[in-house]
């Protein structure tokens, strides 16, 4: 844990590879990778909903609990936390973890029994019913799938930077919204909520020249019309905060052109300096 | 090098206010003593003493633990003991100085008198003798059992003036770390006491010290954790409500040894009173040079500041609660990082956490040197500990005990067995965390391992009686309830795990249950105390697997054949 004095002046150390056993397989990891990545690298399938690479491990699925063996006891632990180092030795289906997996699976399917994924996910694992009282909630705007891993909170706060939805009351009462469940002026309607939420609960669509955030209370973004072939592509608040970190001269040729047209004109740009200015065949 | 700080003359000071030379009343004005109508009778006293103009000093003190007599009026007449009057009400006023003027007290309201009193930390206040009817402080049964060492000057010295707790001692054991010891030698001390964790955990306090005080990076923070959350306990209230100079001289040695420039007390909001103390005795300890810059002039810099909590179980939690602190919301996240990693601490800075109970040990600690301190209590279980005594029971209040006493001398000697003479069937310690634990097993020790073997845990203290007209199902149902409108619904064991626990058990109350709803709630219980992310879940289910280990028939009586 002690860290030398030059510690904080050297480069990142080279990472030190060590072996760790999973099911009584070894396998080679570098020293501090998460073990959930080392699995899913060597395709021991652990479950899991609330674990996204880009963002810190958060630990409250609780799916992806495995046993690590040591000095002959059997302990229980999240994968998503665990760090691999030499000797590490875990163990995916202990009879515990098949015991306390299952309640587990059978309270999401409690929770969100509108969501697809999950039933899929539990029934790969055995379980197909659940003995507990499901939740109905015929007004949720999150369609009854939401499981509350945080993913959409976090990557909106944390990678974003926006701050538009969090966490809203406590306990078995907590839901995700905008605050006061009101039209959010902080979104840009990037959609990142959407495209990490594993059991695909938030709902969003264009229509005409806006993008509408269904889960999180109707926000209403504009979106951006290309200037030259005046499809809508993306959220204007997006596209200028995009912008606004790419130098002036690509900037200058990018501003408000959708995809398409922007790459249609970034090639003929080439071609013309490659060809000294004439167009030819192009 | 000589600081502001004057120990000799505040300690005369607070002698003559203790002993002023002339009768003393002094009325018990902690939370407790006040919701019974304390301040009405000070109130009236002072109204009473203003209009005879009697000479009489009027004072107000904590509150000594009987919160069944209460409340609680000490009377000091030069050369007497001094006498403690129990359940006074405003039309007493009258009498008591009346007696008082005639060099009496009024012996109907006596509960016991005072001849001496042992401040633990080298001072002994002799009052004087007389008023041999009266029976001695040592005679009454739930005094007798007890030892007083945190609570040594609760109820006897006015917690709102420095100068009495100079008078007793106090802030000696500061004067004698900051100038006569290094870090070394106090923390060796604290670890040589075997003072553990009072929060409940049981962690030793030295060994956090000292990890605390060798992570890397030359900052680091002191917490004090106050924010004692469990129904039924208010140890902490009581401990800062009556003598809140203990904590900031535990917390001062404690920054001393650890090298932190600044504390902070994380306190409930729900306590005003304590708030306000501990603002006060802050404030008290600026002005004379025990707290901010070269204190006693040592060339040592800290300060306290308050950060108070907006009412939430969870936040007790460590993680929780310097995400608190920090302005965020109060969930818990995996640990490690711990308080004491880098990174993990209060601002990313190491930062050691302790009880309000725990840094109240300090002192007495260094002032009394670890082999005494260590000699108090049990096998690895040194020193007293501070019980709220409440429920069922007959004689309610806030126990004071060797760790290592047993649940039948708490509950039966000095709690006198149920309240109305009902007979006791079980206790709950720790709080919603706890397990209840049956009649039959009080011979149990009162010690960390002890109670964990028996499925409970010490927690911060708090000990629920129930008689034989308790419903123990409707027990574990109170505190499921409680325990699911407190998780911070980060995980999924807790957060529904909960939420159905208490479904079950409404269905199971309702007389709906069936056998197969039995082992169901059985089989969640465990899997939220084994899958929970952070000690609230872990600990919740504690109720429901306790009762169903030791009340099974009442379970099985619920449900249809």
């Amino acid at each position: 844990m002690t860290q030398g004095k030059t510690g904080t002046e050297l480069a990142e150390p080279p990472k030190k590879p060590v072996t760790v056993s999973i099911n009584g397989n070894a396998y080679r990891a570098d020293e501090g990778e998460c073990l959930l990545t080392v699995a899913e690298r060597v395709k021991i399938p652990i479950p899991h909903f609330c674990f996204e690479q880009s963002l810190e491990p958060y630990g409250a699925c609780r799916l992806c609990m495995v046993g690590v063996v040591h000095h002959g006891k059997t302990v229980m632990e999240t994968a998503c936390t665990l760090r691999a180092k030499e000797g590490l030795t875990v163990l995916t289906d202990t009879p515990d973890i098949v015991k306390y997996r299952t309640i587990l699976f059978e309270l999401y399917l409690a929770e969100a029994p509108k969501s697809a994924v999950v039933k899929e996910m539990a029934a790969r694992y055995g379980v197909t019913k659940t003995r507990f009282l499901r939740r109905v909630d015929t007004g949720d705007p999150l369609g009854g799938a939401c499981i509350l891993c945080g993913l959409c909170v976090r990557v909106c706060n944390e990678i974003m930077g926006a701050g538009a939805i969090n966490f809203i009351n406590r306990g078995p009462y907590t839901v995700v919204n905008t605050p006061f469940t009101e039209p959010s002026r902080d979104c840009y309607g990037c959609g990142a909520c959407a495209a990490v939420c594993p059991t695909h609960a938030v709902s969003l669509e264009d229509r005409g020249g806006e993008r509408i955030l269904h889960s999180w209370s109707e926000t209403k973004v504009p979106l951006s019309q290309c200037v030259s072939c005046g499809k809508y592509f993306a959220p204007a608040a997006l596209e200028k905060s995009v912008l606004s970190r790419i130098e002036p001269p690509l900037r200058d040729d990018l501003e408000g052109l959708c995809p398409a047209c922007r790459a249609k004109k970034l090639a003929k740009k080439e071609i013309l300096a490659a060809t000294g200015g004439d167009p030819g065949d192009a | 090098m000589t600081g502001v700080f004057d120990r000799a003359a505040g300690e005369v000071a607070g002698q003559k206010k203790i002993l002023p030379g002339k009768p003393r009343i002094a009325v018990g004005l902690a939370t407790c003593g006040i919701a019974v109508g304390g301040e009405k009778v000070y109130e009236r006293l002072q109204e009473i003493i203003k209009k005879t103009g009697v000479d009489i000093s009027l004072a107000k003190t904590g509150c000594i633990g009987y919160c069944r007599e209460e409340p609680l009026v000490n009377i000091t007449i030069p050369g007497k003991p001094l006498v403690i009057l129990h359940k006074v009400t405003e039309e007493d006023a009258e009498g008591i100085v009346e007696a008082v003027k005639k060099g009496t007290v009024p012996y109907k309201k006596a509960l016991c008198r005072v001849p001496s009193w042992d401040h633990v930390t080298g001072t002994v206040i002799t009052y004087g003798n007389g008023f041999d009817e009266i029976p001695l402080y040592a005679d009454i049964p739930f005094f007798k059992h007890q030892k007083k060492v945190i609570l040594r000057n609760a109820g006897f010295i006015n917690p709102e003036d420095i100068d009495e707790y100079l008078a007793v001692g106090g802030y000696a054991a500061a004067e004698q770390a900051l100038t006569r010891m290094d870090s070394e030698t106090i923390i060796s001390e604290v670890e040589k006491s075997g003072l553990r964790g009072r929060g409940g955990a049981g962690f030793p306090t030295g060994m956090k010290w000292r990890i605390t005080r060798d992570a890397p990076g030359a900052a680091k923070y002191i917490i004090c954790n106050a924010d004692e959350g469990d129904p039924g306990a208010y140890m902490n209230r009581n401990e800062m409500e009556s003598d809140p100079h203990m904590l900031i001289e535990g917390m001062i040695i404690g920054a001393y040894a650890i090298g932190a420039k600044e504390g902070l007390i994380y306190i409930r909001a729900e306590y005003p009173l304590a708030i306000r103390r501990l603002v006060h005795a802050i404030g008290e300890a600026r002005a004379l040079g025990l707290l901010g810059k070269d204190i006693i002039g040592a060339g040592f810099d800290f300060d306290i500041r308050i950060a108070t909590g907006a009412g939430a179980f969870v936040c007790g939690e460590s993680t929780a609660l310097v995400a608190s602190i920090e302005g965020r919301t109060g969930r818990p996240h995996p640990r490690p990082p711990r308080l004491t990693d880098p990174g993990g601490g209060l601002w990313g800075i190491p930062s050691d956490l302790n009880n309000v109970e725990t840094w109240c040990n300090i002192p007495v600690i260094i002032r009394n040197g670890s082999g005494w301190y260590a000699k108090i209590g049990a096998e690895k279980n040194a020193g007293t500990k501070v019980f709220s005594l409440v429920g069922k029971v007959d004689r309610v209040g806030l126990v004071e005990v060797p760790l290592g006493t047993s649940l039948n001398t708490i509950v039966c000697d000095i709690g006198n067995g149920g309240a109305q003479g009902k007979k006791v069937k079980a206790v709950q310690t720790g709080g919603p965390s706890g397990g209840c634990i049956p009649v039959r097993l009080f011979d149990t020790p009162v010690n960390y391992e002890s109670l964990n073997a028996v499925g409970s845990i010490m927690g911060s203290g708090g000990i629920v009686v129930m008689d034989e007209d308790t419903d123990m199902v409707d027990i574990a149902r109170y505190f499921i309830n409680f325990a699911t409108g407190e998780s911070c619904g980060k995980c999924v064991p807790c957060r529904e795990g909960l939420r159905h626990t208490l479904i079950l058990l409404n269905r199971l109350i309702a007389r709906k249950g069936t056998a197969k709803d039995l082992e169901t709630l059985a089989l969640l219980a465990d899997t939220i105390k084994n899958t929970s992310l952070c000690g609230l879940g872990q600990s919740a289910p504690n109720p429901v697997l306790t009762t169903l280990a030791y009340f099974r028939e009442e379970y099985d009586a619920l449900v249809k054949p």
